[in-house]
């Protein structure tokens, strides 16, 4: 199958190679929103594009698309249509909006129902020269640069010898390229699991080949495009997501767009200026915050209260509402404070509600997308994102949640989620699933139950690209809003609600015991020191007392000893005897001085 | 019957088609042959795809046949059936 493949690619690329030589490859814009990048400019000029596909999967939109789009826009065409009739494929074309009739009036658009009657037999041989023959009336008539023969499987299911049907559409393929013409083909492929002749043929003939899928997954329809192969051209090669909107086909290039985000503005304040300093100013202009939380959290509520503050100052704000409708939602935050009438009254604030199931990822995608390039919000809020997963599963909302981040980001748009978390570690259900990488801002919203009541805690589990506090704080939601306390660090952990406030009026209590323990030490010192300097004064004095005391007892002995002299001289003391003890005394005072000085 | 241009295939179809006419219908039937390359309108107006065709317009519920009526007997039955 896969050398089969290469093989019929390989053999018609030298011609194309040649060709491209004289020429540069010319291409016609399919004027299909997204399907010209994927195609990097649009189908090749005059030759003959395929698109395969299931019934239902739109090919005969995009057939239909690429005449009406090219008819607008100066390049007639023709249908052919095998399979329906044109009142049909005209009502068909009404339901997206588009006036086929007035484009044949005009003459820019012919359609022609091909429908091969089931009583027709078939008898020997024939050729295809009626077909050509009308189509080349009509293309002289209208200038046709553009056709589209859709269904062409059923013209070929009446050839009973492939090799007659390959010269005939080659005949066909070959006429239109040399009238100018550039051809799609649709064709639904075989039942079977190898491909019928038909297709295999096509496939070789046809210089590009479109595949259209369509599959259910989670009971949500996903269209899908693909293209197989360009002749002569590079192309985006994965397989793109599409859908058929108002107004026709829009394909989602997703990876032809770089990650091309722009750097954050200035910070957006909260609303609620706690917040705002807990976040270090306020949400970062342009980046991706997310809000986690239980039930009942107020994810919903701190968004609000983004939204009421911007649109008060001015900015716009569309808001994704995958849980409430507009007028439910508006109505329960007026209980909580929050009044977002103005806002939306005067057209600041726009609403997208529906639920998630209701379309696909790419539809919800293409219908957001298309509002915010209308109404240039200044933020977005989708709330909540756990919400996606309803539009097919967890991968369709990863792809929508990503789309969506990258285009808010790539045009500076802040943009707020709220994820509802069933636990209280699985926050990172969605946020884990690789779109953590495009979130700035984490804020987790907890329930802290302890006896008898539940209290909400706040915390920011990461701000990229600012500081912020780490600490969690005990917010209140009133019917004034949301008040964050103040954060609670004290010993016991972290308390909440009636706790907390027992805990801080023991703590008050405790602080004034200490207060007044140390006080009372201070006054007992001061006493003490006090009754430090009477004692010492006291001493003091005994022992000036004490000194006095002993100079007037020396003073005493001192005049005893002149009183004992006197009364000795009185008596008459022998005046030799008074000589010998002078003597006496004289040279053991000497010989003491002696020794004091040689010492 | 709608032919394209002076091939042998329309050679073939008209002589068979001539041949029917004198032996089997003479007098009852009525030949007209276009040239789709000459009238693309009225191919157009009859959704002629592929050449030759054969229009069987009485009864008012027309029938074709397509293809160059190589099988003469085939394209009796298709007629006797058809004209009961």
């Amino acid at each position: 199958m896969e050398a089969n493949r290469t093989k019929r690619r390989s053999k018609p690329s030298p011609a194309g190679a040649e060709r491209r030589k004289v020429k540069p490859l010319q291409k016609v814009r399919t004027h299909i929103q997204g399907l010209d990048e994927i195609l990097e400019g649009g189908l090749p000029a005059r030759r003959t594009a395929l698109i395969v596909g299931a019934s239902g999967t739109g090919k005969s939109v995009l057939g239909l698309e690429f005449l009406y789009r090219g008819a607008l826009n100066g390049e007639p065409g023709i249908f052919i249509g095998f399979e329906e009739s044109a009142e049909a494929i005209r009502k068909n074309a009404a339901t997206l909006g588009w006036d086929l009739a007035s484009l044949e009036r005009k003459n820019k658009l012919f359609l022609m129902e091909a429908r091969v009657s089931p009583d027709t037999v078939i008898s020997g041989k024939f050729s295809l020269k009626g077909l050509l023959a009308i189509i080349d009336g009509k293309r002289k008539e209208l200038r046709a640069k553009r056709i589209v023969i859709d269904a062409i499987e059923v013209l070929l299911r009446l050839f009973d010898d492939p090799g007659r049907m390959r010269s005939e559409l080659h005949t066909l393929n070959d006429w239109l390229g040399e009238q100018g013409m550039t051809a799609i083909l649709t064709v639904k492929p075989g039942r079977g699991a190898s491909p019928s002749i038909y297709e295999e043929f096509l496939d070789s003939m046809a210089d590009s080949v479109i595949a259209l899928d369509q599959r259910v997954t989670n009971r949500v329809t996903t269209r899908s495009l693909r293209v197989v192969k360009c002749r002569g051209s590079s192309y985006g090669r994965n397989e793109y997501p599409f859908v058929i909107t108002e107004d026709g086909i829009v394909v989602v290039p997703i990876t032809t767009v770089g990650l091309m985000h722009k750097p954050f503005g200035k910070k957006v304040s909260t609303g609620n200026s706690r917040l705002d300093s807990i976040l270090g100013g306020g949400y970062p202009r342009g980046s991706c915050v997310l809000f986690v939380g239980e039930q009942g959290t107020g994810k919903t509520l701190f968004v609000s209260i983004f939204v009421e503050s911007v649109c008060s100052r001015g900015e716009k704000v569309l808001y994704v509402s995958f849980e409430e409708s507009e007028e439910m939602m508006i109505h329960n935050l007026l209980s909580a404070g929050v009044d977002l009438r103005p806002a939306r009254n005067s057209g600041r604030l726009e609403f997208i509600t529906a639920y998630p199931e209701s379309m696909g990822p790419e539809e919800h995608l293409i219908k957001m997308l298309n509002r915010i390039d209308a109404f240039h919000p200044d933020h977005v809020v989708v709330d909540a994102i756990s919400a996606c997963e309803r539009m097919g599963g967890r991968q369709a909302a990863f792809d929508y949640l990503m789309r969506a981040i990258n285009a808010c980001k790539a045009r500076g748009i802040t943009i707020l989620l709220t994820n509802q978390s069933r636990g209280r570690k699985d926050f990172t259900e969605i946020s884990g699933n690789g779109i953590s990488s495009l979130v700035d801002t984490v804020i987790r919203l907890e329930y802290v139950r302890l006896v008898g009541e539940t209290n909400r805690i706040l915390e920011v589990m990461k701000t990229r690209g600012s500081a912020h506090s780490t600490q969690k704080h005990e917010y209140v939601i009133s019917d004034t809003g949301i008040d964050i306390l103040d954060v609670y660090a004290g010993e016991g952990g972290l308390l909440t609600g009636t706790a907390r406030l027992e805990q801080e009026v023991k703590e008050a209590i405790k602080a004034r015991q200490r207060e007044m323990e140390i006080k009372m030490k201070e006054r007992e010192i001061k006493h003490l020191k006090a009754e430090l300097e009477t004692e010492s004064a006291r001493l003091r004095e005994a022992v000036q007392t004490a000194e006095l005391e002993l100079a007037k007892l020396r003073l005493e002995q001192e005049l005893e000893e002149q009183l004992q002299h006197i009364r000795k001289k009185i008596r008459g003391m022998n005046l030799n005897s008074i000589k010998d003890t002078l003597r006496k005394r004289n040279p053991e005072r000497r010989r003491k001085g002696r020794k004091g000085a040689t010492k | 019957m709608f032919i394209s241009g002076n091939t042998t295939q329309s050679h073939r179809s008209i002589a068979v088609l001539r041949q029917i006419c004198e032996e089997e219908l003479k007098g009852v039937c009525k030949l007209n042959i276009i040239n789709v390359t000459e009238r693309p309108e009225l191919a157009e107006q009859e959704r002629i795809l592929a050449t030759p065709t054969l229009v069987k317009e009485t009864p008012p519920h027309s029938q074709r046949i397509i293809g160059d009526l190589s099988n003469k007997e085939k394209i009796l039955k298709w007629i006797n059936i058809n004209s009961k």
